[in-house]
């Protein structure tokens, strides 16, 4: 590999390696960097709701496990706070 | 969410819909989590995520009315959900505010800041006050 070649993918590296140990530091650790190119990243780009949008009717299930409705038949006569999330 | 529940619950109603685990144990667990015993495995089944789903109302005591998404997770992509996210839909069923992907861009107070707009500035005091006239 000719010295140019050596030099730009030395530079490459460090700079790869600067960018994980600043991510690191944000995040927490390098363990979370990985959790969070794996796991966050890909879902980034998503969120393309936008007010005036008809609100997607999806199906739900209740605590009880055993009946469903639908999220629209909670709209109606008032606005209508959806919270989505999890435990964890 | 609870506290903005608690003030605006006679004025809006409120859905908690749970969707895919953020941090389960088998994907990327935060400390806090493990802290917190916190301690789930992304759930393969939807009776696991039911039960999940249970175990955080109990523990949290949490009020607010609930739907659990289903294992093919439409109301996560329907409404681009996962990690956590927050909307108003309108009494028309269009979307009143979109709020950011969280955690860095849920903002509770966005949601506030849109029903006080429409309906009043809120506190529990002034909720109280209001009552005991």
């Amino acid at each position: 590999m000719s010295r140019f070649w050596k030099c730009t993918l030395g530079i490459f590296l460090g700079l790869v390696l600067i960018a994980f140990a600043c991510l690191s530091f944000r995040a927490g650790s390098p363990k979370d960097v990985y959790g969070m190119v794996r796991y966050a990243f890909p879902h980034m780009h998503r969120g393309k709701l936008r007010a005036g949008d008809d609100a997607p009717n999806v199906r739900l299930l209740a605590l009880d496990g055993s009946n469903h409705f639908h999220l629209r038949e909670r709209t109606g006569s008032r606005p209508l706070v959806v919270i989505f999330g999890s435990y964890t | 969410m609870v506290k903005i529940y608690n003030d605006y619950k006679d004025r809006a109603d409120f859905l908690t819909v749970y969707v895919r685990e953020a941090h389960p144990t088998d994907e990327w667990q935060m400390k806090s989590n493990v802290k917190e015993d916190v301690c789930y495995a992304q759930p393969k089944t939807l009776e696991q995520r039911v039960a999940i789903a249970n175990d955080f109302v109990q523990r949290q005591k949490y009020p607010l009315p609930f739907g659990i998404d289903d294992m093919n997770n439409a109301a996560d992509l329907a409404y681009s959900a996962w990690p956590e996210r927050l909307y108003v839909i309108d009494e028309h069923g269009r979307i009143a505010y979109a709020g950011g992907m969280g955690p860095f861009k849920y903002e509770p107070e966005e949601v506030r800041a849109w029903l006080a707009k429409r309906f009043g500035p809120v506190t529990q005091t002034s909720s109280t006050a209001a009552r005991a006239k």
